[in-house]
């Protein structure tokens, strides 16, 4: 394993209990993340896209220990976190941080801003009062926040300033990874860029690394320098930025991408729109073989009955088909 | 003859710091089979004008304060309730933006089609539900005949905005709104859905007005645009006009501060254009500056001082910008 790998998630398995059993005492499972593997650099952002139910948000919660595990390895710095507990864990909390989806839910009412900023210094560091106070002021300063909004409550702050909170309560504890989980994707377009520039110019800074989970395919091109697409649980591929964009080899992504409204006339007349009909599959009873077959334009015998594995950065036995 | 024409509009409502102007002197047109769309932040006054064309602004609170709404010859803004609720879903229909919401969980899909079809069309019961099945099959649920009778917790997302587009489109309305219809939704199945509103609007030739703040999906679905900014408009014209050459700094930041996919990719990312500053509060509403102007980077002196006209390029692009020419 090379040193500059800072983050290592080995077989990740994330399962739920559902009710619904076959006979009694016997449950099912819906296996929210199925056997992912990947690697984030430090320094760098790994994007994990894909649709509403894919897994992507699951898998980062069971990155940060927020959902338990059902197997597999989260190695950060060449610990495994899932083994941590106690003393151990909460040390390791404060390694990995989170910036959450909607800044309307993810902030205490009843506490001043600069009290939210405090409280993970609180419960995870060890610093004095006066650090404390004087890391408030610099991470304000940071976020781009007055010094004197310390005091108002977060009903008084905007969408974007809330998100801005968000992101100084990520860093207070000194982190070497930030979950961002869709941090954009509830502000207003014009705010949106503020915040983007914002967490481009904090790792640039501070020498951040991030796990970004978004389904914005136009903002994970702007923020990442990797990308793992996930479809039902899976990684479907798995690549550097340019070869994810430019040249997608399974066809998911590469409906994902096509379905991507542009502005740009140029793209609109070479990108062929490819839909994909109908439905998932049921994630509980999932078919054999490949699970995105049933709706796959390029799909053979083969693919349903055979899982294809992740290989050359994509899951697919017939990568990059015509389609 | 315009199939809608919208004259100097002002829609007014009621907040505990007095009246302010959501919509202020919004003037255009829509012709039959035209798509047009409305982009904007939120607060812009862009669902404000749909639920104005459709008589349906908040009772008590909000109100047309003047102007004139007239839809193929008839005078919208004077009608009374019994007409509008004639025009309401057969002339004139609208979808919403959340399919989770904006469906009656009591009642079956089919019921909810059938509904609109009794009516407006007086179809007795048994044709309607048969015409409801066809037109679930229209747009394109699989086994239209069986899922008729699903509740909407059945059915996904994508399904239900499917079931709302049944309902809009079941008496052939001549416009149709489209209030930031695929926002609720994944990607592909927002692709899935636009695809499915231009063939429809290809069948029935009626004008689409979609509400949006997506630019590349204006870009993918209209014809023409207008661009709202705190309830006026600030640039209306052709979209491949506007998107090319954008006559307001607002337009032109609303298309730069998004990250979009290109047809090639490089290594190059440049910063993001950002639009500084938040959409202004609703009681500076009104007054006779630009409004724009305390988060553009072009402002003048001027711009504070009176609120700029309407500036013509061409026949049918306009700018309400005092740069607009030099930019």
């Amino acid at each position: 394993m090379s040193s500059d790998i800072l983050l290592n998630v080995e077989d990740l398995v994330v399962r739920f209990a559902v009710k619904r059993g076959r006979g009694f005492g016997k449950n099912a499972y819906l296996h929210a993340v199925d056997d992912v593997n990947f690697t984030v650099k430090r320094g760098e952002t790994l994007a994990i896209v894909g649709e509403s139910g894919s897994g992507k948000t699951t898998a980062a919660l069971a990155v940060a220990r927020l959902v338990n595990s059902y197997k597999g390895k989260v190695e950060l710095n060449g610990t495994d976190l899932l083994t941590l507990g106690d003393e151990d864990l909460r040390q390791a909390r404060a390694k990995v941080q989170f910036i959450f989806q909607d800044p309307y839910s993810s902030l205490n009412p009843r506490l001043r801003a600069g009290d939210i900023v405090r409280e993970p210094m609180e419960s995870l560091g060890s610093m004095t009062e006066v650090e404390k106070a004087e890391r408030i002021d610099f991470l304000f300063e940071a976020v781009g926040l007055r010094p004197e909004q310390q005091r108002l409550f977060p009903h008084q702050f905007s969408g974007g300033q809330r998100q801005r909170i968000g992101i100084a309560r990520a860093l207070a504890t000194q982190p070497d990874v930030i979950i961002c989980d869709e941090p954009v994707s509830a502000l207003d377009v014009a705010v949106q860029a503020q915040i983007l520039n914002l967490l481009r110019k904090l790792q640039k800074d501070f020498g951040l690394t991030y796990l970004f989970i978004s389904h914005d395919l136009g903002v994970v091109q702007h923020m990442c320098d990797s990308i793992a697409v996930m479809y039902m649980g899976k990684i479907v591929e798995y690549g550097p930025r340019l070869d994810i964009f430019n040249a997608p080899q399974h066809p998911y992504t590469r409906a994902l991408l096509s379905a991507v409204p542009s502005v740009d006339k140029a793209r609109r007349a070479q990108t062929k729109r490819i839909l994909i009909p109908g439905d998932p599959p049921d994630p509980v009873n999932l078919p054999d073989g490949c699970r995105f077959a049933n709706r796959c334009p390029a799909a053979q015998d083969i693919c349903r009955r055979d899982e294809p594995e992740l290989s050359n950065g994509v899951a697919c036995h017939f990568p990059g088909a015509e389609l | 003859m315009a199939l809608l024409s919208v004259k100097n509009l002002r829609v007014e409502i009621k907040t505990r710091a007095g009246v302010a102007p959501v919509i202020d002197d919004l003037s255009f047109d829509l012709e039959a089979g035209e798509s047009l769309s409305f982009v904007g932040e939120s607060g812009c006054g862009k669902s404000m004008t749909a639920l104005a064309l459709m008589g349906l602004l908040p009772e008590g609170v909000g109100s047309i304060a003047a102007g004139s709404i007239t839809f193929d010859g008839e005078e919208l803004t004077t009608a009374s309730e019994a007409r509008l609720r004639e025009i309401r879903g057969n002339d004139i229909s609208m979808i919403f933006q959340e399919p989770m919401t904006s469906l009656n969980p009591l009642f079956n899909i089919g019921e909810q089609i059938a509904e609109v079809l009794r009516a407006h069309q007086n179809l007795s019961r048994k044709a309607a539900w048969s015409q409801a099945i066809e037109l679930l099959d229209a747009v394109r649920i699989p086994n239209a005949k069986a899922r008729v009778n699903d509740y909407p917790f059945q059915m996904s997302g994508g399904q239900r905005q499917r079931v709302m587009i049944a309902i809009a489109l079941a008496c052939q309305p001549k416009i149709l709104i489209a209030d930031e219809p695929t926002t609720a939704l994944d990607v592909t199945v927002q692709a899935q859905i636009f695809d499915l509103l231009q063939d429809m609007q290809r069948q029935t030739g009626s004008s689409i007005i979609l509400i949006t703040h997506d630019m590349g999906a204006v870009a993918e679905m209209a014809e023409r645009m207008i661009v709202m900014y705190a309830g006026r408009k600030a640039e209306l014209g052709p979209v491949e006009d506007v998107i090319a050459h954008p006559r307001h700094p607002y337009t032109a930041g609303l298309i730069s501060c998004v990250p979009h996919i290109l047809s090639t990719l490089t290594e190059e990312r440049e910063e993001l254009v950002e639009v500084p500053g938040i959409v202004p509060a609703l009681q500076d509403f009104g007054k006779d500056t630009c409004l724009f102007a305390s988060r553009c980077l072009q402002a003048q002196a001027q711009c504070l001082r009176a609120r700029p006209p309407e500036i013509e390029f061409g026949p049918e692009h306009q700018s309400a910008c005092w740069r607009a020419e030099e930019l």
